[in-house]
């Protein structure tokens, strides 16, 4: 059986990633507009991302295992012609459009993508404070099926990392908006910043990771309105630059509220299951509540 | 790519990013301007909780806020940016310049906070009753 290998884009496109760094930063500095740097924000987001590189290392062989295993009991075999290729990108982007759902309804899963949101700015730093901590939602599961569908795991992954590097340079104020068209079709600088709004008309849309017909298909898309500047982060922003915490923190707060005395079996299990800001004596918001408090009150 | 070759590149530029961030002047510049933008930073992040009075530290960095029901609450700067607790459940030591808050929160765990002496007096009365 011949191999089949794929380079490992993410790696590759890392001196580009701190150059175009570099050039975002000296746009800023001669221009005055276009972003915000703050150093120790900025060195979180990039030890976030080298962390990311790291724990892909150390826990990818998790996944790889599992979708090799998978590849060997499939009788399904699409070959490597680009067209499948190309088709696996597209459904792998569906399959991101999903998983990033998961990431901001089921808390678990947030658990681990709390951390990309966590920065107040939105420059291409912002784009590389990546989560250590995926391999533990399980979510490696929804490209199960198109391991079994015939598509190798080398080429899912291949894919998966093309995704994440279109994802970066949307990760900036210094664009405004794109051509009609591409805005229509494409993910976009103007409709990710939507995503990284903590704004309540802005909170749980625009989950698309390349193609933004995902979000308009399924009813999660709003578009960025000149008038309501997007204020980014958490509802609760992060009072830490420590790696740790941000890598940890919401994960340690799951545990910490499961295991709060006198809770049922069912409450215990919906601290982790159930949307960020549950609770069970409604101590805290959901999104859903606080748009409909945004809607009632204004606030 | 190699280890070998990714992890230069990888340690060179985060630490040269960090370096030419600091000398152009981005490291931690945001200071309240006075305690209107300190009720201002309280309602960003606690809407539902009516703010009174704010107090800004000595080197507004940090003010603390008197909440309409009784309680306190904190506004801090963090880089250019702030951030807000309830004061519920922590500890206050005193230090050479002012207060220490260590929150039992996993993500806000720790502000120091500038005072004179007679701001200290106000802001541990304030707090502790």
């Amino acid at each position: 059986m011949t191999e089949i290998t794929y380079p490992d884009v993410v790696s590759y496109a890392v001196p580009f990633f701190i150059a175009a760094i570099l050039i975002e930063l000296l746009w800023i500095q001669l221009k005055g507009r276009g972003g915000r740097y703050e150093t120790r924000d900025s060195v979180t987001s990039l030890i976030m991302g080298a962390g990311n590189v790291a724990s892909g290392i150390l826990l990818g062989f998790i996944a790889w295992g599992f979708f090799m295993m998978l590849w060997e009991v499939t009788p399904l075999d699409l070959g490597t012609t680009w067209w499948v290729v190309a088709l696996c990108f597209v459904l792998d982007d569906l399959r991101y459009y999903w998983v990033h759902r998961f990431g901001h309804r089921v808390r678990w899963v947030w658990a681990s993508h709390v951390n990309h949101h966590s920065s107040q700015h939105y420059n291409l730093t912002t784009a590389l404070r990546q989560t250590w901590t995926y391999t533990f939602t399980f979510m490696m599961v929804v490209r199960a099926p198109f391991v079994l569908l015939g598509f190798h795991p080398a080429m899912i992954f291949f894919v998966g990392g093309l995704n994440l590097i279109y994802q970066f340079w949307i990760h900036t104020e210094a664009i405004g908006k794109m051509p009609r068209w591409f805005e229509a079709v494409m993910n976009t600088p103007s409709h990710h910043r939507v995503h990284h709004g903590r704004n309540p008309r802005y909170l749980d849309c625009n989950y698309a990771g390349v193609f933004i017909i995902w979000d308009k298909m399924f009813g999660t898309f709003v578009p960025e309105q000149d008038d309501k500047k997007v204020d980014y982060g958490l509802v609760h922003n992060l009072g830490t630059f420590n790696p740790l915490r941000v890598a940890f923190h919401e994960w340690i707060a799951i545990f910490r509220d499961m295991a709060q005395p006198g809770l049922t079996w069912r409450e215990r299990l919906m601290y982790a299951v159930a949307p960020p800001g549950w609770s069970h004596n409604g101590s805290r918001m959901t999104s859903d509540e606080i748009k409909a408090r945004h809607l009632k009150t204004g606030n | 790519m190699p280890l070998n070759v990714l992890l230069p590149i990888v340690i060179v530029g985060i630490a040269g990013i960090a370096v030419l961030l600091h000398l152009l002047g981005r490291t931690a510049p945001r200071r309240l301007s006075d305690a209107e933008e300190a009720l201002q930073a309280w309602a960003r992040e606690y809407p539902d909780e009516t703010a009174i009075e704010a107090w800004p530290s000595a080197d507004l960095r940090a003010a603390l806020i008197l909440l309409a029901d009784g309680r306190a609450g904190l506004v801090w700067c963090m880089g250019d940016d702030t951030v807000a607790r309830l004061l519920e459940h922590f500890d206050l030591l005193d230090t050479e310049t002012g207060l220490d808050l260590r929150l039992q929160d996993i993500s806000a765990p720790h502000v120091s906070v500038r005072l004179s002496e007679p701001d200290r007096r106000r802001w541990k009365e304030f707090i502790l009753a």
